[in-house]
């Protein structure tokens, strides 16, 4: 398996999103209302050398996929990390109208290529119901398209999927996953997960390697299940040839000061590490503190 | 110790998510699940192994050998189901909120009075870390008396027109921003500061469903002089999650609080508590508490594994039971009739 950047962009402060505190994210999504100043936050990155870009697959994804797209040239050295559904869209979809009826509305609103359509029928849909697997390359390309054309290394399935999925076990949409990203993307896959340490343990029991798996990983156990000594304890003895490990909320939403997170992270068995940072100030100093500690 | 046979009731949104949740459990399993859908009932039994599936719920509580049942059908059915659940001794987990009038709720509570069994009501907020530390604070007199509040839910659910079908398009099957949502904010206000004793000023209002509500606001009195509002809104598209927010004001302080932190204003420092005069801000990293499995959020793992404990070690579950379901009910059915002799 290729090795994954060692420090990869994020990009929670772009959408409003900030798990500690409503109204900073609001702050953040006014600024970054104007699509110009995202822009301006990547070339800070890139400026420090980071070339590793981790995108949600939102609404706002698209514009800027296409901002790098056009400009490809001067951008060539970006490896892309989809993160794959924006679990929003859906969320408020099902809640209002159901899950069934949320797919069906994905797959056929707006793809209306002549194969999708024959399946509109009322009987096909129940086949296509029977079919978890075609269902779920289905909805990966339908997601993955505004990334064509960028260099995608890994292609990310968000934690919402795949701990839901890891609850019922089923290896098949695991292993298929796995199958579909590598021959259709010729990426890596990837899982973000809450519960990295029984994860992996299940992706060993069912065959499946050579797999990035991103968590949260952050010295005071925040959104770390079951625990932070069990997964200390995992990464201590993971094999990182089968699976490569990136660490997210490092920070524990800035619970824990930078200099003392990524020191923890240095001391463990990671690869990688996902942040998401506003200022240059701030992109700086994490950049420069996480080439000395990993 | 032995394994406990569950049975799964409904496989939408919530009944998807618990499944999930409790599979993880070494002492569950789960054994069977019901749903109309042929869509869903086919993918189950296709993909996981010893599942037995059900269209019908009634044939599945006939046919398996059960412990207890998660209820997580639209809520206008799970009166007759529960009641069916308590002829058959089962332990019953059921989905807010509980039932939809407040006559069935009671006589699920003496049902389940009298024959001793776990019941509890998926009022998932009494399990979340932040609102456990604002109860426990609060009943410690932290902020004093409880003088006046305000509860308020915001999310972007409904923004724009809904096609009028399925449960969710009427009240009597538990449709509506007062059932669906708002019987959270309302539980929140039970669980903090206790049930009101009058309801009064209700208005509803219809943004987008055509027989259902989309706002509802409130105010609640209280014997003891308490007073406060509570005001529930899912159309609101500046907010791109749900958000359950409740203010506090105490004779000694101030407490606001939501799913994700805290900040307390207090008239005098404590020290032992290590909180000063004035403003306080409490993370949710400063109170979580790790869950065995995560899917959605700790406080969805929590309240499941409360339940399966229980049965497991004969306890009664405690933290949000059938009594507490009605008690919210009952606020809802005064807040109707308030709203109804509101209107022009």
């Amino acid at each position: 398996m290729d090795s994954i950047d060692k420090v990869v962009f994020g990009d929670n402060q772009f959408f409003g999103i900030n798990h500690m505190s409503q109204e900073k994210a609001q702050l953040l999504a006014e600024r970054f209302f104007d699509i110009k100043h995202i822009y301006e936050v990547y070339d800070h990155a890139f400026e420090c050398g980071i070339k590793g870009v981790m995108l949600n697959s939102n609404d706002r994804a698209k514009e800027i996929c296409e901002h790098f797209r056009s400009h490809k040239k001067e951008y060539e050295f970006i490896n892309w990390y989809p993160s794959i559904p924006y679990p929003h869209k859906y969320a408020n979809m099902i809640a209002e109208k159901g899950i069934f009826p949320t797919i069906n509305e994905v797959l056929f609103k707006g793809n209306t290529a002549s194969g999708v359509l024959g399946m509109l029928t009322k009987g096909s849909a129940a086949i296509l119901g029977k079919d978890a697997i075609k269902l779920m390359k289905m909805l990966v390309d339908i997601e993955m398209k505004m990334f064509k054309g960028l260099n995608v290394k890994v292609v990310f399935l968000q934690n919402i999927v795949v701990d839901l999925i890891l609850g019922f076990e089923v290896k098949e949409v695991f292993i298929e996953y796995c199958e579909h990203v590598r021959k259709k993307y010729g990426a890596i896959p990837g899982l973000i997960t809450q519960n990295m340490p029984h994860l992996v343990s299940k992706l060993k029991e069912w065959g499946i390697e050579e797999v990035v798996v991103c968590g949260s990983f952050n010295k005071i156990g925040y959104l770390m299940s079951p625990d932070l000594t069990t997964y200390e304890d995992f990464a201590k003895s993971n094999d990182s040839s089968k699976y490569q490990l990136m660490a997210m909320s490092t920070l524990a939403s800035g619970a824990i000061r930078p200099k003392d997170a990524f020191e923890f992270i240095g001391s463990q068995n990671i690869q990688s590490v996902v942040f998401g940072a506003s200022s240059y100030k701030h992109i700086k100093e994490t950049t420069e503190i996480l080439s000395s500690t990993l | 110790m032995r394994t406990l046979r569950l049975g799964v009731i409904g496989a939408g949104r919530m009944g998807i998510t618990h499944y999930s949740i409790i599979n993880s459990h070494p002492k569950v399993k789960i054994c069977s699940i019901a749903d109309p859908s042929v869509m869903v009932t086919s993918l189950m039994g296709k993909y996981l192994e010893g599942l037995e599936t059900f269209k019908d719920y009634n044939k599945m509580l006939k046919k398996v050998d059960l412990d207890a049942v998660l209820v997580c059908t639209p809520p206008g059915l799970h009166h007759e189901i529960i009641k069916q659940c308590a002829a058959l001794n089962l332990h019953v987990f059921v989905e807010k909120p509980f039932t939809t009038s407040k006559v069935e709720a009671e006589e699920l509570v003496k049902l389940y009075k009298d024959n001793g069994l776990v019941n509890q009501v998926g009022y998932v907020n009494r399990f979340n870390d932040v609102f456990i530390k604002a109860k426990q604070w609060i009943e410690e007199g932290l902020i004093g008396d409880v003088i006046r509040f305000k509860s308020e839910m915001f999310s972007c659910t409904v923004i724009e027109p809904v096609e009028e079908s399925g449960w969710r398009s009427t009240r009597e099957n538990g449709g509506g921003v007062v059932f669906e949502m708002a019987s959270h904010a309302i539980d929140l206000v039970n669980y903090l500061v206790g049930k009101p004793d009058k309801v009064i000023g209700t208005s509803l209002n219809s943004i987008f469903s055509k027989n259902v509500e989309d706002i509802v606001s409130s105010t609640f009195l209280y014997d003891k002089g308490t007073s406060g509002t509570i005001y529930v809104n899912w159309s609101d598209e500046s907010y791109r999650k749900p958000t359950n927010k409740i203010e506090i004001f105490g004779s000694k302080g101030k407490l606001l609080a939501d799913q994700h932190g805290m900040k307390i204003y207090l008239r005098e420092a404590k020290p032992e508590m290590k909180l000063s005069k004035g403003w306080n801000t409490i993370y949710i990293t400063d109170v979580f508490k790790p869950v065995p499995f995560y899917v959605r959020g700790n406080e969805f793992t929590r309240q499941l594994y409360e339940f399966t404990e229980a049965i497991l070690n004969d306890k009664k579950s405690s933290t949000c039971s059938f009594s507490d379901g009605l008690e919210t009910l009952d606020v809802i059915d005064s807040l109707f009739k308030d709203s109804n002799s509101n209107s022009f």
